[in-house]
């Protein structure tokens, strides 16, 4: 009898298989493709593929006056060259949000001399502007939750956390693995060890409140530096556990021949033993730096003015602002995602190992 | 001491000493700031002055109906974890390992993709997967050909925590998974090709062979879990909007929050949020200290 039991499981393995992946990335990929959706499509179909913004050749826009509610992307005080304001007619009609203020210097005459009210297509308008209109309304919620929630500057703190706390997690967590592993004083070793193992049971949010109060006695909330050195004091304990290990099996003869050639321990240290640390340099920078780059409460917390909030903060504050913009939440969404996943594709097996080693000997 | 040895431990100190000052002052003496704050009045409102109140805040903290609602959460979010992250994660590695499946990396990465995703973005996904005009409730609508169904368990406090276990399955399955299964692929086969020999089933060499050598794994992914969801703030704080529906939701850590940043009438808030906090170590010792009394019952049993 053919093994039936066999193909049962195989069958059965595969249904949970394809169940569980599909419920992980179905999810993910309707963010994704709704980035690319006006609201109307939205509230339309909610499944639907994008259309409005990516074929947009016949969109009509209406030629409005000046208005006090417009928001102009040039100061009209000084810049008092005649222009044509339209708006579109399809995306957020009469709300203001897609308007595009165009020099009539650049329209021929039968554009530049229409009135407000009046309507026009988008292809009627000249190739270079019609390309142009057309890339940014494909990119509209992109764009909108850049400038409206300021998230492009909070993308440049974010990446300021998590590289400059990276780069210090990294500095600190070999030169005390490179002591603790390859350096005599083994009961100070031992001692330092347990300590820092310690950290493992302590997260930023178990200590938050008087992290808050000790922050603001030496005037380091809401700055970057303060910021930063938490992170880099809570990144610790995984550096130095898989430095340590990583150092240990280094062999001892390559630094002692050094210090016969007559280095120094920390020449040895950057020439020799950091060179060939790499590997798990590279492992412990990327966990550190995704966990930095995702964390919340402690920005959240800290950060009171917006120079110093961090993506996920101000996705967050963003999302329940426009909470009836759902097209531009989604591209925010997608905005602090998107780096995390190209990471993790890239470097998924370290990741992995990463995790393991951390998880299991922590 | 010689010149030497002293001169070496100067250069020990620099290497050590920058890194672990660092540590010290940021992680080490919180840790007791925390515990001392959770004994005194400590008043933000008036420069921080203080008094010693003994127990005050534990007692406040005890009769506050907040506190119990909170921790039910809470429970409900570590039952989530250990009956629900941890034997899907499990039983997700165990297919993996013994090769059921083709293309387990494309599998593999991709449940263990969300792990590495912001928690506060997923939340605000889930939360608008869930909401009344979202993707959810359009399934319904088409599954049930009623135009008008709509996904509420979100709005009811006595159904908010399920789309909120699920949303939790969903993030951290997959790193119950990756350990599983590395701990799976580091063990001896030796016993189960001997067991194979002897003609044992598949589910005896399963429940006989495999479960046993796993049992530190799976002790660990217990503290892991436990340890965790008692933390866990940032999914539950995002998946609800502030008011009535996050305090449906409420766990430890958001009670904890709100009493310290957001109810600012309370001049004790601080000593009572440090409280809170100590409160949350000591359950979570407490369950882990549980969780592996049973661990041990269950194996003294398993030797006959």
């Amino acid at each position: 009898m053919y093994d039936f039991k066999a193909v049962l499981g195989k069958v059965v393995s595969y249904v949970i298989f394809i169940s569980w992946a599909l419920i992980t990335v179905l999810p993910l990929v309707w963010m994704f493709y709704s980035s690319f959706k006006s609201n109307e499509e939205l509230t339309r179909d909610i499944y639907a593929l994008p259309h409005d913004l990516v074929f947009n050749y016949n969109d009509e826009y209406v030629v409005i006056s000046p208005s006090l509610n417009l928001s102009y992307p040039y100061d009209p005080e000084t810049d008092k060259r005649p222009r044509l304001i339209i708006e579109s007619a399809t995306i957020s009609p009469t709300r203001r949000l897609m308007v595009y203020y165009l020099l009539k210097e650049n329209l021929p005459e039968t554009i530049a001399g229409l009135k407000p009210g009046d309507t026009l297509k988008l292809y009627e308008l000249p190739p270079k502007i019609r390309r142009s209109i057309s890339w940014r309304t494909f990119w509209f919620n992109y764009s909108s939750s850049f400038l409206r929630g300021g998230l492009g500057y909070k993308f440049i703190n974010s990446l300021v956390y998590a590289s400059f706390s990276t780069f210090l997690i990294i500095v600190f967590g070999t030169m005390i693995g490179f002591a603790i592993a390859k350096m005599p004083f083994k009961k100070i070793s031992a001692f330092v060890m347990s300590i820092i193992g310690l950290g493992y049971l302590i997260s930023i949010n178990s200590v938050i409140i008087p992290l808050f109060l000790m922050l603001s006695k030496v005037h380091l909330t809401d700055t970057h530096l303060g910021i930063i050195l938490v992170y880099t004091a809570f990144g610790l304990p995984l550096s130095v556990l898989l430095s340590t290990q990583f150092i240990r099996d280094l062999p001892g003869s390559l630094i002692e021949s050094a210090y016969v050639d007559g280095a120094s321990t920390l020449r040895a240290f950057y020439s020799i033993i950091l060179p060939m640390t790499v590997p798990v340099i590279i492992t412990i920078s990327i966990i550190s730096a995704l966990g930095i780059w995702n964390e919340f409460l402690l920005v959240l917390v800290l950060a009171s003015s917006e120079l110093t909030k961090s993506l996920p903060v101000g996705v967050y504050s963003f999302s329940s602002l426009t909470s009836t913009q759902l097209g531009w939440q989604l591209a925010a969404l997608v905005l602090a995602t998107a780096p995390a996943m190209l990471v993790y594709f890239s470097f998924q097996k370290r990741l992995t190992e990463g995790v393991v080693g951390g998880a299991i000997k922590g | 001491m010689t010149k030497r040895t002293k001169k070496q431990l100067l250069i020990y100190l620099g290497f050590v000493g920058p890194g672990l000052l660092v540590y010290l002052f940021i992680v080490a003496y919180p840790v007791f700031y925390s515990l001392w704050l959770s004994f005194t009045d400590y008043n933000p409102n008036k420069g921080g002055a203080w008094n010693f109140v003994g127990l005050l805040q534990y007692k406040t903290m005890l009769t506050d109906p907040y506190f119990y609602h909170s921790l039910k959460n809470n429970i409900i979010v570590v039952l989530v974890s250990v009956f629900g992250q941890i034997p899907i994660g499990f039983i997700l590695a165990y297919i993996l390992y013994r090769k059921l499946v083709k293309a387990e990396r494309f599998f593999q990465s991709m449940v263990f993709l969300p792990q590495f995703l912001s928690t506060i973005v997923i939340g605000i996904l889930w939360k608008r997967l869930f909401s009344a005009d979202g993707p959810v409730s359009r399934i319904i609508q088409l599954v049930s050909h009623d135009p008008s169904a709509q996904f509420t368990m979100m709005l009811s406090p006595k159904t908010i925590m399920y789309p909120i276990g699920f949303a939790l399955i969903w993030m951290y399955t997959g790193f119950y998974m990756i350990i599983f299964l590395a701990n799976l692929q580091k063990m001896n086969t030796n016993m189960i090709e001997a067991a194979k020999i002897d003609g044992a089933s598949e589910t005896q060499i399963f429940v006989k062979v495999i479960l046993p050598l796993l049992s530190g794994a799976i002790a660990v992914s217990t503290i892991l879990a436990i340890a965790g969801s008692l933390r866990g703030f940032d999914l539950i704080f995002a998946m609800t909007t502030q008011g009535l529906q996050r305090n449906n939701a409420m766990v430890l850590p958001i009670f904890m929050y709100q009493t310290a940043f957001q109810n600012y009438s309370n001049s004790m808030r601080f000593a009572y949020g440090s409280a809170i906090s100590n409160a949350i170590d000591v359950i979570s010792v407490a369950l882990i200290s549980l969780s592996n009394l049973i661990g041990k019952k269950l194996n003294a049993g398993e030797e006959f």
